[in-house]
């Protein structure tokens, strides 16, 4: 059964990694930037519980406001880039951050160790969760609480006007704009509410594995955040944990007996499920 | 100061390696509009198979593995164009871009099944050759893959602006429907110019094995993001201003790496990137 | 195509009913191996698997494993793949958990290492840890001080410390007129930075080398013009060069263009193998590296002998993966375990017990040290490239 509770604490987060970007794709901004919240939440909600010994849910807020306010402050420069120039102006902050995770060092001593982040060699010993006597059982409750919600929000958002004009943006800028739609606001927003989420699954994430490093949140993060929505397809919040679902659960887990072939398969499979569904699992919005 | 320039110089020689791979992606993207996340990996990928060559001819020379890998990279070219580009209506770019991320993990994992995750060694033409200039040496392979880099910028200016061939692919970039109408048949003129930024990139892929000297999967990624910044500093489309930027960035990284050290190369280089972006967004020769 | 067969053989097998009394009897301990066999490291999963599916091979051949109950039970091997990748490492560790795997062997990843660690129980008996409690005995993961972060992993990986120590005693006395030391490191990758900042550094240092300094450079790194001219610059006796394969070989590469050859090329245990003489036989010769593994008894050559005919090759990676096996079978039977699958738990909490309880272990090499914290102190031996092969240039044994 662990494994079972293991697996879904694994697509909890993932699916809070894919929801980031997926808000951010309802506007027509391709974000490889998301891994870097990421990374933020997962640093800050880690050094609070560990250094600081805070309580694991405030630590998940301040992560969660970390990356909101992180996301803000991208949010306005990335409104100059279009297109093709977002995706590598983000991939490059996403590097951009990995690279300062990657430089930085802040160590205290607890007793007689030293803890803390330590440059290339990662932060340890996140151990909260075990320390505490939360079984995987409890994780895997707490970390869906935070999926459930962020699932039920963006819900509500496609179901409120604001996700209207969230799409509306994303479909026609112009058109948008032309009707009295304020770009700035509608883009940075989304861009902001993302951060918070991947602020959030961050800040699980470094919990549920207890060591993060640079290398944690690489190209590939951001890759599989964006892939994520994008297999899913961009109707509703249930594509994105369907593709979670899909290559989690199913290209990573189910296809183990296939040894070798697994991760041919993986690459395979995202190209098959592109051509024949291109607009995604879940299929686009026919509104 | 005389260790500053050979610091400066040796990195320009090896943005040459940039150069010659950032052609290939600015033709891609800037030209024909289209976002391929592979193209470093097929490059990597047409390497390999000039590799082949050794297989069935074990002392061949380093210019018969080029060429190989030359016309595997055209081979591959046209396979990922089959793969992520025929069949995915024009509508759904979100679809392209993840089919060649796809397609990317593909090809990684292809080279690594075939050849277990080891690097290998891979032949060269004038690694030994170091040419000195009073002071400093200069690497003669490094100056080989920057005159490569010039003919095919030469070739490809050529080819873009003389011919029908390059008429018809700047027609379908950018009135893909009037193109059509004009009777010019989409589908193949995208898959001969993704043959032949194939075969650029196989080119790529050969030089840039033959200049580290040792071939792995793990230059895939590095080169791709790499290609991606070179694009950008180049301006979308602007051929020369790829071999410049690629330079540009090759002497740039060398002399980050000088001033502090290699933890915090790449984030000057992610710096300079978004200093173009802030201020020169269409890249060296934007009119801005 | 193997499992397929083998499948369809069991099937068969299963329906002429050939389920004789004893087959259905027979008796089993699982033991997991895990790794990655898919990836760059491949190599390591592979190696890994194919010595372990020997060893176990041999063991039964011998009998199996003798149960509390005085009766014996076969092992059986399976091994997982972790790609590297933490998050999959800590499913298939759970996964392992809720097998009828009595230990688990592996990962051969650091970076896969730590953060597994890290979800088992710190100290046994402590109720308030809900850490996972499952018994993990480490072949190939070598990034220094891992097995100290719980009281259920052990290790069998050789000690740097100890051998880079020995190595650099051994040429101080044998080239004395060597007097500098310079680094060649791997920055951001965690084993081999600590390797040359923690051990091949702090032990030169030890041993009266001056140490010139070092060139930093990263593991995807395929331009070292600069470092190069760092190294002609201090003109060092010894280069000492803490880098994988891939990089390794481009440095090398490059310091041929540049013409600079130190006296002595001392490299990172994990390069002893055969990648660098696929990547650059001819620039790596002479590079002396201390190893804890070589075909240089009878045991160590039919070791390496079975492995191959489950086609892996023998290092020192996977040859601890073999010993890991022979260590696992003699704590087995000193602590009696039961082999009933309803007492799994209390099993594997014999097993910790058992390897917490081991003073030494037998090597291939030799006598093995265990260490308070749960790691080992192996015999060892220096070997250098020769024409394209990794030949035994000193055996301190």
């Amino acid at each position: 059964m662990d494994f079972y509770y293991g697996m879904a604490q694994l697509i909890g987060v993932h699916t809070l990694l894919g929801l980031s970007a997926y808000i951010v794709l309802l506007t027509g901004q391709v974000s490889m930037a998301q891994a870097a919240f990421f990374a933020i939440g997962a640093y800050t909600a880690g050094m609070l519980t560990v250094l600081a010994g805070w309580h694991i849910v405030p630590a998940l807020g301040a992560s969660s406001i970390l990356g909101a306010a992180t996301a803000c402050a991208v949010g306005f420069p990335a409104l100059r880039v279009k297109g093709l120039m977002l995706v590598i102006a983000t991939l490059a902050f996403g590097e951009g951050v990995r690279l300062f995770f990657f430089n930085f060092d802040y160590q205290i001593a607890k007793g007689n160790i030293k803890v803390g982040p330590l440059g290339g060699e990662g932060f340890r010993q996140i151990r909260y969760f075990p320390e505490n006597g939360w079984t995987t059982f409890d994780v895997m409750l707490f970390i869906w609480l935070f999926a459930l919600a962020a699932m039920a929000v963006l819900w509500w958002f496609d179901r409120s006007r604001y996700g209207a004009v969230l799409r509306a943006v994303g479909e026609d800028e112009l058109a948008a704009q032309s009707v009295g739609v304020n770009l700035t606001a509608v883009k940075v927003s989304a861009m902001t509410v993302g951060g918070a989420i991947a602020g959030v699954g961050g800040g699980l994430y470094a919990h549920y594995t207890t060591h993060i490093e640079h290398s944690s949140f690489n190209v590939l993060v951001a890759t599989f955040a964006i892939a994520y929505p994008i297999v899913g397809g961009l109707s509703n919040v249930f594509g994105t944990l369907a593709a979670v679902i899909f290559v989690q659960a199913f290209l990573v887990e189910g296809l183990r007996d296939l040894g070798d072939w697994r991760n041919l398969l993986f690459g395979a499979l995202i190209v098959l499920a592109m051509n024949l569904r291109p607009h995604g699992l879940f299929g686009r919005r026919h509104a | 100061m005389l260790d500053f320039l050979q610091v400066v110089v040796d990195g320009l020689l090896f943005g040459a390696t940039y150069a010659l791979i950032g052609i290939g992606f600015t033709l891609v993207f800037g030209v024909m509009h289209k976002i391929n996340m592979t193209y470093a990996a097929a490059s990597i990928g047409g390497a390999y198979l000039g590799l082949l060559v050794l297989k069935v001819m074990a002392g061949a020379p380093a210019w018969l593995v080029f060429l190989c890998g030359f016309l595997g990279g055209g081979a591959l070219g046209y396979v990922v164009y089959l793969a992520c580009f025929h069949f995915i209506p024009y509508s759904s770019p979100l679809a392209t871009l993840m089919s060649t991320v796809g397609m990317l993990l593909l090809i990684d994992e292809i080279i690594v099944h075939a050849t277990e995750g080891r690097p290998l060694n891979y032949p060269a033409m004038f690694d030994d050759v170091m040419l000195r200039a009073g002071e400093f040496s200069l690497r003669g392979d490094l100056l080989l893959v920057f005159g490569v880099s010039v003919a095919c910028m030469a070739g490809l200016l050529v080819l873009l602006y003389r011919t029908k061939l390059g008429l018809a692919t700047r027609a379908v970039s950018q009135q893909p429907t009037a193109a059509q109408l004009c009777g010019i048949r989409i589908a193949r003129v995208n898959a001969v110019t993704f043959v032949i930024t194939g075969l650029l990139g196989g080119i790529a892929g050969a030089l840039i094995g033959a200049s580290v000297g040792t071939l792995s999967p793990l230059l895939t990624l590095p080169l791709t993001v790499k290609g991606l910044i070179v694009t950008v500093i180049g301006g979308l489309g602007n051929v020369p201003g790829a071999i410049i930027a690629g330079l540009l960035v090759g002497a740039f990284e060398n002399v980050f790496q000088l001033w502090r050290g290699v933890t915090e190369r790449d984030l000057y280089v992610m710096l300079l990137l978004f200093v173009f972006l802030v201020f020169r967004p269409g890249g060296l020769s934007s009119k801005n | 195509m193997k499992k397929i067969a083998l499948a369809v053989a069991a099937a068969f097998a299963a329906a002429a009913g050939t389920g004789s009394d004893a087959l259905a009897q027979e008796k089993t301990v699982r033991i997991s191996g895990f790794g990655a066999k898919t990836g760059v490291i491949r190599l390591f999963g592979i190696n890994s698997e194919a010595a372990m599916l020997a060893a176990a091979e041999v063991i039964n051949k011998q009998g199996g494993v003798t149960l509390a109950d005085g009766s014996k039970a076969k092992i059986v091997v399976d091994f997982l793949d972790d790609r590297c990748n933490a998050e999959e490492g800590i499913s298939v560790i759970r996964r392992i958990y809720g097998s009828d795997a009595a230990v688990a062997v592996g990962p051969t990843c650091s970076n896969v290492a730590e953060p597994l660690y890290g979800i088992l129980q710190k100290r046994v008996d402590d109720k308030g840890d809900s850490g996972l409690q499952m018994p993990v005995f480490t072949d190939v993961a070598i990034k220094g001080g891992l097995a100290k972060i719980s009281e259920w992993s052990f290790r069998n990986v050789p000690s740097e410390w100890t051998m880079y120590s020995s190595l650099y005693y051994w040429l101080k006395t044998k080239h004395p007129n060597l007097k500098t030391v310079y680094g060649g490191v791997e920055e951001d990758f965690a084993h081999s930075r600590a390797s040359w900042y923690a051990v091949m550094k702090d032990r030169a240092l030890a041993n009266g080398y001056e140490v010139m300094g070092e060139s930093k450079w990263l593991l995807n790194d395929s331009n070292f013009s600069t470092q190069v001219r760092e190294m002609k610059k201090a003109n060092a006796d010894i280069l000492s060069v803490a880098a994988h394969p891939f990089t390794t070989c481009g440095l090398l590469k490059e310091m041929k263009r540049q013409g600079y050859k130190p006296k002595l090329l001392v490299g990172l245990t994990s390069t002893s193998s055969m990648e660098v003489m696929q990547g650059c036989p001819k620039d790596v010769e002479g590079m002396i590296i201390p190893t804890s593994y070589a075909p240089v008894n009878k045991e160590a050559k039919f070791a390496a002998d079975q492995t191959a005919k489950y086609k892996g090759s023998a290092d020192l990676h996977s040859m601890a993966a073999w010993e890991n096996m022979f260590i696992l079978k003699q704590v087995m039977e000193s602590e009696r375990i039961s082999g009933d699958k309803s007492q799994l738990q209390a099993d594997r909490r014999k097993i910790r017990d058992g390897l917490a309880k081991l003073k030494e272990t037998k090597g291939l090499l030799g006598v093995t040290k265990r260490t308070e914290d749960r790691e080992a102190d192996k015999p060892y031996l220096f070997v250098q490239a020769q024409k394209g092969e990794w030949k035994v240039l000193h055996n301190p044994l």
